[in-house]
């Protein structure tokens, strides 16, 4: 084989990937080569494989980075379980038994008592939608700070639009996105999006917090557009009082409302899964401004971002 | 009802999965924390990262192919977890423009220096942009291979070979600013206490 001869700088520009064994043969060879006459490159590479040992020993040994004995034993104990818990399940259900291991019964029991809730909410909420759209009264889609103009039905105040699937969507989105970052869909950047998908994401996150205009002490944490349950918003998460807070605008509204044209118009209330919605629209956009806050609250700074966001929204939807 | 032979059977197959894994897997569990910590930043979270990751590596032991290097397979678990546990653009510091020109900007690469100590090794590492860190931990510390890598952190190999490049050139200029800043005042203090020393 024909060794071609490196020169230093190439050898020091390869020496790292030559110590990490990342070579292929032939450079390997070349890189001896050179160092059977290259005191220099010796010496540095040398240097290298010092400074490699010593990194690695320093990391390791630091006491910062050290793993809790008893923690390590218990996990060990809990994983030995587990592989152990496999082969007791599988005995029994080979023997037809109900029995379970003791994590396994308490999983179990943990899923029992998330569906018996889970029929009990979904029982409330369609005894809830039925007498709302039977009967709508201000208990029902008001609240407590809000005129009695805001709540009354054919006023402009988005009455169904607060009980829709779309505040539903938005509540679960602001739960699995804000909150529990579980979304199954990676979000993507908001002006991405506008450009992709809705215009009106693009300097949404403006409109929202106007420079200089900041209407509480709102700071907004971030901006993407997520998808929850197939449907596409833009989120942008701020955080208030100590609370994130949800502002998720999407493409959509129910027929049967007309639009909100007024700051004073603009809110109706409701509460899902424990927490507070507030929501307006546009002509062809629904708004939600979800949070754990109190009503009171998350009302207020629903009001004090509206006149921008409403402002951002229709002038882009009316093309100018 | 198992008969006794059955009973026998799934216990030894317990026992064997329990008794590979342990061989095999735990005794990355210390490397696999340091990862967690650096990944989270927090003792309590990287503690939770790691039990999630070791359950997942128990429960699907059986894909582990021997001989190959479990400390990268359990490494891509760690990862994938905490993928899922928050989003790498939330959480993950993304290498921003500026930080990549930093290590372009390294003007020549001074001699490697010798004689360092761990704190001096550990604030130079502590000091690299977060994306060149990652790579360097995964590389020089865990001794993970440069494909190994990749899969593990989802990062095409071409960016992960450079940002190892980049982040070794810059720890080693960082220690050699170190050591001559340092070493020019060793060298002034030993000399004036010779010099006291009427040497």
């Amino acid at each position: 084989m024909k060794i071609v001869h490196m020169e230093c700088e190439q050898v020091r520009q390869l020496a790292d990937s030559y110590l990490s064994d990342e070579l292929i043969v032939e450079t390997n060879h070349q890189i001896i080569s050179h160092l059977e006459h290259c005191a220099d490159c010796r010496r540095e590479l040398a240097a290298r494989r010092e400074l490699r040992t010593r990194l690695r020993e320093a990391f390791t040994n630091a006491s910062e980075n050290q793993i809790r004995p008893e923690f390590l034993s218990r996990l060990s104990e809990q994983l030995r379980d587990q592989a152990l818990g496999r082969r007791i399940d599988s005995a029994r259900s080979a023997d037809g038994l109900r029995l379970f291991h003791g994590q396994r019964r308490i999983a179990l029991l943990a899923l029992a008592a998330c569906l018996v809730l889970a029929i009990g909410i979904a029982l409330i909420i369609v005894w809830q939608r039925t007498s709302l759209f039977t009967h709508p009264g201000p208990q029902e889609i008001g609240q407590k700070g809000s005129t009695p103009d805001n709540s009354a039905p054919g006023s402009g105040v988005p009455v169904n639009l607060v009980k829709t699937e779309l505040a539903r969507s938005a509540v679960g989105d602001h739960r699995d996105c804000a909150i529990h970052f579980r979304l199954e869909e990676k979000p993507i950047d908001l002006e991405v999006a506008g450009h992709k998908y809705d215009p009106v994401y693009i300097n949404l996150a403006k409109a929202v917090l106007p420079e200089g205009k900041s209407p509480l002490d709102v700071e907004v944490v971030e901006a993407h557009s997520c998808i929850f349950e197939g449907r596409r918003f833009a989120h942008i998460v701020l955080k208030y009082r100590g609370r994130l807070v949800s502002l998720l605008v999407t493409e959509g509204v129910p027929e049967v409302t007309p639009p909100t044209t007024s700051q004073s118009q603009v809110i109706a209330c409701s509460q899902f899964d424990g927490y507070q919605v507030s929501c307006f629209q546009t002509a062809r956009h629904a708004i939600f401004v979800v949070s754990d806050l109190p009503e009171g609250e998350n009302l207020g700074l629903a009001r004090a971002v509206a006149p921008s966001v409403y402002a951002h929204i229709t002038r882009i939807e009316s093309g100018v | 009802m198992l008969n006794g032979a059955e009973k026998q059977d799934s216990s030894s197959e317990g026992d064997a999965l329990w008794d590979a894994f342990e061989s095999e897997a735990m005794p990355h569990a210390p490397g696999l924390f340091r990862v967690a910590l650096w990944l989270t930043r927090d003792h309590t979270t990287a503690e939770d990262l790691l039990q999630e990751t070791l359950t997942e590596a128990l429960s699907s032991f059986h894909r582990f192919a021997p001989g190959t290097n479990c400390r990268a397979w359990l490494v891509s678990i760690m990862y994938h977890r905490h993928s899922k546990r928050r989003w790498e653009s939330r959480r993950l510091h993304l290498v921003s423009d500026a930080e990549e020109r930093i290590a372009e900007t390294i003007p020549f690469e001074p001699p490697t220096p010798q004689n360092v100590t761990d704190e001096e090794v550990l604030s130079a590492l502590d000091r690299l942009p977060r994306a060149f860190q990652e790579v360097v931990i995964l590389a020089d510390i865990e001794e993970l291979s440069y494909k190994e890598i990749a899969a593990a952190t989802k990062v095409p190999l071409g960016t992960v070979m450079s940002r190892i490049s980049r982040g070794r050139k810059l720890l080693r200029s960082q220690l050699a600013e170190y050591a001559r800043a340092h070493g020019f005042e060793r060298f002034s203090r030993a000399r004036v206490k010779a010099v006291e020393e009427g040497e």
